[in-house]
């Protein structure tokens, strides 16, 4: 066979070199994945090219009974496909002549006359899945490390190496579908009980088990699926039954935005009936649609982009910074609660402050139900959960701080309150603890000035809830240090979350860019658009829930005060609309009091009804400019602001590349991920069409209007440089 | 006899520094805690309060008697839970309600041994966790059903069930019981008041007195500096957090505490519920350390330990268990009853601290059972308890040694006194006393 349509790795070693076959015993073959060039195998050209060969002395070998299949370790398998290889073929014929030949050598590794064993540990994702799956049995390390799954679906494709068909068989149509829409690696114990593997043992005794099962002295079978194969999977009434549902779930989920899990509901409820060819020949086919697409494109992209960003967590000489042991929280709102309840989750000892002991009760009560939520769904077990909740200690005194590794601040955004409180923690931390503010929209630099070293304070800013939203912006300070920038991004990274460094400018990064969306979005309501339509009209496009909608969720007051500092800041483009501060009232501040643009009712019983549009709305609106604009004019103004204002933060230099750039759009935002982020879709658009569609903008009468209107639309320098040189801002699609 | 009186060549032992929840009545809302939680809680207050690196404690100390049967060793869950290094041992250590004494003696015996000189102690107790247990006929019933192999012998061991093998033990009240004198603590209280004459008025009125003192400190926010807020496990969403010892019953009155029927011996017994220390769930941390230690840690001590007694008596009269170990300390110290400022004596029952009071001024008590030829003393309720006791406050069995000696600690400072004396009586016939001494 021919692997050079794959491409290659920059670093490939000679044949021969990647897969190792040892004979322990006679009769017994142990294959074992050793890439020279890799620290965790991949499949890769030159792998599976090795992989392909052993598969050929194997099948020569007449005295052969038993083969064992495993990583070099215990605990390192594979990581299954080459991802970034794939990502680069735009070719649907290429990808799925590919696909076709794994599935030749696959096949060959299932029809092996010896019983084969696949003894795997540690990660094994996707492709490492699916070779598995061609083994008699599988055997996996019982480890905390080992976590099993069909992942694909999240890159925007399907299992495409018999995944999609050889799982159905192992585990029935319904657990199968379930496991590979989730997309989610399971830990070894759930892998068991779901049927994915046969048999657990330790990790030391992973291939001599294997090798046991191989060689027959060790009886196991397949657990058989009994009468519920017949019933499920082989009933086809059955199975068009689930893929409608599934269909239908996937669909009021991913709104039609996403075509893999759809084309995975057809692969995984065909799969009974199809022969082994038809079922290869019906996956290579739709990888090869799905892996030259848009939408696995921008997944990929996002993947990669949010990989690198883990790598910010090392200091400058490469070594990992210092692991805090515990931490304090100063502020007891919202954001300190949830700060606090996650750093105590995540292992450390956390202290919360306020004066309120009522704050702090509201808190520690979160926290517990929390932790309590977690054990119920078998997260936690009860000796975690219960370390989980010794770990929150709370006081109205600052007490306790002279061995503490790490104290954040969220109290109310004033800058003379913060100073004050930061002068007065840096007198009882020890000189090396690291300060950090999470505020949304002062100046770290000025707020650094309050205490004696100033190198080891920095921005840490949360996006409500913290414990759901999955950046931090990392906001570097004139005086941060690069090693407080580099610990500070690995206790994100610690607590589940993405950093991205940001420059010290007024609403960082996220904040400036959705600030003139949201702004723009209420000039349009105000100028008459229905606030139904521009609602929908954002959630079409992507966003996880429309503009007004969002406006609520943050707070109408924060959403002002907000707007307020970015106008301070930047000036007359970013000058707000005068209907907030109009629509606000004490009891009108979005949901936390209930109605805002929406009128949320309370919760009745478990569920909470459906928010409605207020009906007084009318009342704020001005004039009916906007009223006759269509859809995609109307998101092509919010979203035009959104570039406009993105490409001079990269002007500026507020975040280093266009890749940090959309990553924070989409883990900061919910900017649809299958656009690959806010410069990826102007890349989309052509970025000399979007210079053009913002100059008409900012000359079109109600924005020329309105004080601020042109200079908001005025396309920034840096988008005019690209445009006249034709250039993109990404140089890949 | 064992007693110890501090000598000029030995370490001086301190009490560094100590906190305590508030004292909850059982059943109410501590009623989902449990002993490593609420232990763990009260000694991570106490660190945080201290700023004393957790690392540098020679072991950790607690007192109980209710140990839960899923906590082995308590002492040592919670202090791994409050966030000790695993290297620092804890051990759990038990002397009935003298539990918390315990763990401050037997620390302070260490240092006076060589064997260390940082002691965290805790006293803890949570007695609404206390469970209800099978009796021996049904625990032998499922232990013959276990034993049945064929599924004949396993249906003629089920046909052996009765309905009446489900009545259960009740922890709390068998644990209250003496097993050698075979009496209720209750009732030995009252055959200490029947033989010294106590009447139901003069206990009546005690109680009133330990409510009112009580309320009084609550209010003037005297126990501010012992206690710390506690948000109990199994709070609901507006629940706040419990800031003060929820058993003073405020405008208690004596008409209301002359109606209650006597409890333990009906109808002429004069010990009722309200003139009885509270069933009740708390916990307390100390720091135990000499006056070097303490420096070194950069804690202002609150008291030193002068010294220290135990003595044993008969457990129908345990009661009277303070003052036999007065009498040993006093003898160890060479002080007199009049020397201390302030007493704290532990309000098991209220007829049990008046019949106590008589004892201390007999003479011919003194002679017969303590072999001395004078009367102990005179126990002046005017300097004892100034701040309520167990009457008020409740009685966390593991717990209320380290509540008195914390109380007292602060009240010899409060007040700018010298010497102070804490002692308790003991179920199964024991009494403790500590000497306190304001440095």
């Amino acid at each position: 066979m021919d692997w050079d349509l794959l491409p290659l790795p920059e670093n490939a070693p000679p044949p021969g070199s990647c897969v190792r076959i040892e004979r322990p015993e006679p009769g017994l073959a142990v294959v074992v994945l050793d890439p020279p060039h890799r620290k965790i195998a991949v499949f890769d050209a030159p792998l599976l090219r090795d992989l392909e060969a052993a598969v050929s002395e194997l099948e020569a070998d007449r005295e052969l009974r038993g083969v064992v299949l495993t990583g070099r370790e215990p605990l390192s398998f594979a990581a299954g496909a080459d991802v970034e290889a794939i990502a680069r073929l735009d070719d649907p014929g290429v990808v799925r002549s590919i696909v076709g030949q794994v599935h030749a050598l696959f096949r060959r590794i299932e029809d092996l006359e010896a019983r084969t064993v696949a003894a795997v540990g540690g990660p094994v994702p996707g492709g490492a899945y699916e070779i598995s799956l061609c083994c008699d049995l599988i055997v996996a390390a019982d480890d905390p490390t080992t976590r099993i799954g069909l992942p694909e679906v999240k890159l925007g494709i399907v299992p495409g190496w018999g995944g999609s068909h050889r799982l159905p068989e192992r585990i029935g149509v319904p657990a199968a579908l379930n496991a590979i829409l989730n997309g989610s690696l399971v830990p070894a114990r759930v892998a068991l009980r779901r049927g994915m593997v046969d048999r657990l043992t330790y990790p030391e005794r992973l291939v001599e088990i294997a090798s046991d099962l191989a060689m027959g002295r060790e009886k196991r079978r397949r657990r058989p699926r009994g009468w519920k194969k017949w019933a499920v999977d082989k009933d086809p009434l059955a199975l068009k039954l689930i893929a409608s549902q599934a269909r239908k779930q996937v669909l009021a989920k991913t709104h039609g935005h996403y075509p893999a899990p759809l084309a995975a509901v057809e692969l995984v409820t065909r799969a009974p009936f199809a022969s082994r060819a038809e079922a290869a020949e019906r996956e290579a086919e739709a990888v090869a649609e799905l892996a030259t697409g848009k939408v696995c494109k921008s997944l990929v992209f996002l993947f990669f982009a949010s990989e690198a960003a883990k790598k910010l967590g090392r200091l400058p000489d490469g070594e990992r910074p210092r692991a805090h042991r515990n931490a304090a929280v100063v502020g007891a709102g919202v954001m300190g609660g949830g700060i606090a309840s996650l750093l105590a989750l995540k292992g450390m000892d956390t202290r919360l402050f306020d004066l309120s002991q009522d704050a702090l009760d509201r808190s520690l009560w979160h926290h517990r139900a929390d932790v309590e939520k977690q054990r119920r769904r078998r997260r936690l077990q009860r000796h975690e959960a219960n370390a989980a909740i010794d770990r929150l200690t709370t006081s109205t005194e600052t007490n306790g701080l002279k061995h503490r590794d790490f104290v954040l601040e969220a109290v109310a955004e004033r800058m003379d309150v913060k100073k004050q409180v930061f002068a007065t923690l840096a007198e009882k931390v020890p000189a090396d603890c690291l300060l950090a503010t999470n505020t949304s929209s002062l100046s770290v630099t000025e707020m650094s000035e309050a205490v004696p070293n100033p190198a080891r304070f920095v921005g840490m800013h949360f996006f409500n809830p913290p414990k759901k939203m999955p950046l931090v912006e990392v906001v570097r300070g004139a005086h941060t240090s690069d090693e407080t920038v580099a610990e500070t991004a690995a206790l994100a990274l610690r607590l589940g979350k993405t950093p991205v460094v940001v420059a010290d400018v007024a609403g960082f990064l996220v904040n400036r860019i959705l600030g003139p969306y949201l702004d723009e979005a209420v000039c349009l309501f105000v100028d008459g658009a229905d606030p139904a339509r521009l609602d929908r009209a954002m959630l079409d496009f992507g966003m996880p829930m429309g503009p007004l909608r969002l406006l609520d969720e943050v707070g109408l007051d924060i959403a002002e005060h907000v707007s307020r500092t970015l106008f301070e800041a930047y000036g007359v483009r970013m000058t707000p609309c005068p209907a907030i501060p109009e629509l606000m009232g004490p009891e009108r501040l979005g949901v936390k009091t209930g109605r805002g643009f929406y009128r949320y009712p309370s919760a009745k019983g478990r569920k909470r009804p459906k928010p409605e549009l207020m009906g007084d709305l009318a009342r704020f609106q001005r004039g009916d400019a906007a009223r006759g604009l269509s859809d995609e004019e109307l998101v092509l103004r919010m979203v035009l602001v959104m570039v406009a204002e993105a490409a001079r933060c990269l002007e500026e230099g507020v975040v280093e590349t266009p890749e940090l750039l959309d990553l924070a759009t989409v883990f900061g935002t919910g900017f649809a991920p299958f656009r690959g982020g806010l410069l990826h879709y102007a890349d989309d658009l052509g970025v000399d069409r979007v210079v053009r569609e913002l100059e008409r903008l900012s000359r079109a009468p109600d924005v020329a209007r309105r004080p601020g209107g042109p200079e908001r639309f005025a396309p920034p320098e840096w988008l005019r440089r690209k445009a006249e040189a034709g250039a993109r801002i990404f140089d890949r699609p | 006899m064992l007693r110890y009186a501090a000598q000029p060549d030995h370490p001086r032992l301190v009490l560094a520094a100590g906190v305590r929840t508030p004292f909850a009545k059982a059943g109410g809302r501590f009623a989902r805690e449990d002993v490593a939680h609420l232990g763990s809680v009260v000694v991570r207050e106490l660190l945080a309060r201290t700023e004393v690196d957790p690392g540098s404690f020679d072991e950790v100390v607690a007192g109980c008697v209710g140990q839960p049967f899923d906590q082995a060793n308590p002492g040592r869950v919670l202090a791994l839970r409050a966030g000790i290094p695993e290297e620092v041992p804890a051990r759990t250590v038990a002397r009935n309600c003298a539990s918390g004494f315990e763990a401050v003696t037997s620390a302070a015996a260490n240092v006076l041994m060589g064997l260390g000189d940082r002691y965290l102690c805790v006293g803890v107790e949570v007695m609404s966790s206390y469970p209800l247990v099978f009796g021996r006929r049904a625990t032998d019933w499922f232990a013959r059903l276990n034993r049945a192999k064929t599924p004949l012998a396993k249906l003629a061991a089920l046909a052996g069930f009765r309905p009446s093998m489900l009545a259960p033990r009740v922890a709390l009240m068998e644990g209250l019981t003496d097993p050698v004198s075979g009496l209720i603590m209750g009732r030995t209280a009252e055959l200490i008041a029947r033989e010294w004459g106590v009447t139901r008025e003069e206990s009546d009125r005690f109680s009133l007195e330990s409510h009112r003192r009580a309320q009084a400190a609550r209010d003037g926010g005297r126990f501010d500096l012992e206690t710390m807020p506690v948000l109990p496990l199994g709070a609901r969403k507006q629940d706040h957090s419990l800031r003060h010892d929820d058993g003073i019953r405020d405008g208690q009155t004596l008409e209301a505490l002359a109606k209650l029927p006597p409890y333990f011996e009906k109808p002429d017994g004069i010990v009722t519920v309200g003139s009885s220390s509270q069933i009740t769930d708390g916990a307390v941390a100390l720091i135990l350390t000499t006056d070097r230690g303490a420096a070194e840690m950069g804690l202002e001590p609150l008291a030193a330990i002068r010294g220290w007694a135990w003595a044993g008596l008969d457990p129908a009269r345990m009661g009277l268990g303070p003052v036999h170990a007065t009498a040993e300390v006093l003898r160890a110290t060479g002080l007199a009853m009049s020397d201390f400022d302030l007493i704290e004596i532990n309000e098991a029952f209220a007829a049990q601290v008046l019949a106590c009071q008589r004892a201390y001024a007999s003479e011919r008590y003194a002679r017969e059972k303590l072999g001395l030829d004078h009367a102990v003393g005179e126990l002046d309720l005017e300097r004892t308890n100034v701040n309520g006791g167990a009457v008020a406050l409740g009685h966390p069995v593991g717990a209320t040694g380290a509540r008195l000696l914390l109380t007292l600690a602060h009240e010899l400072r409060l007040r700018d006194r010298e010497l102070g004396l804490a002692t308790l009586c003991i179920g199964g016939g024991q009494g403790g006393a500590v000497v306190l001494e304001r440095l």
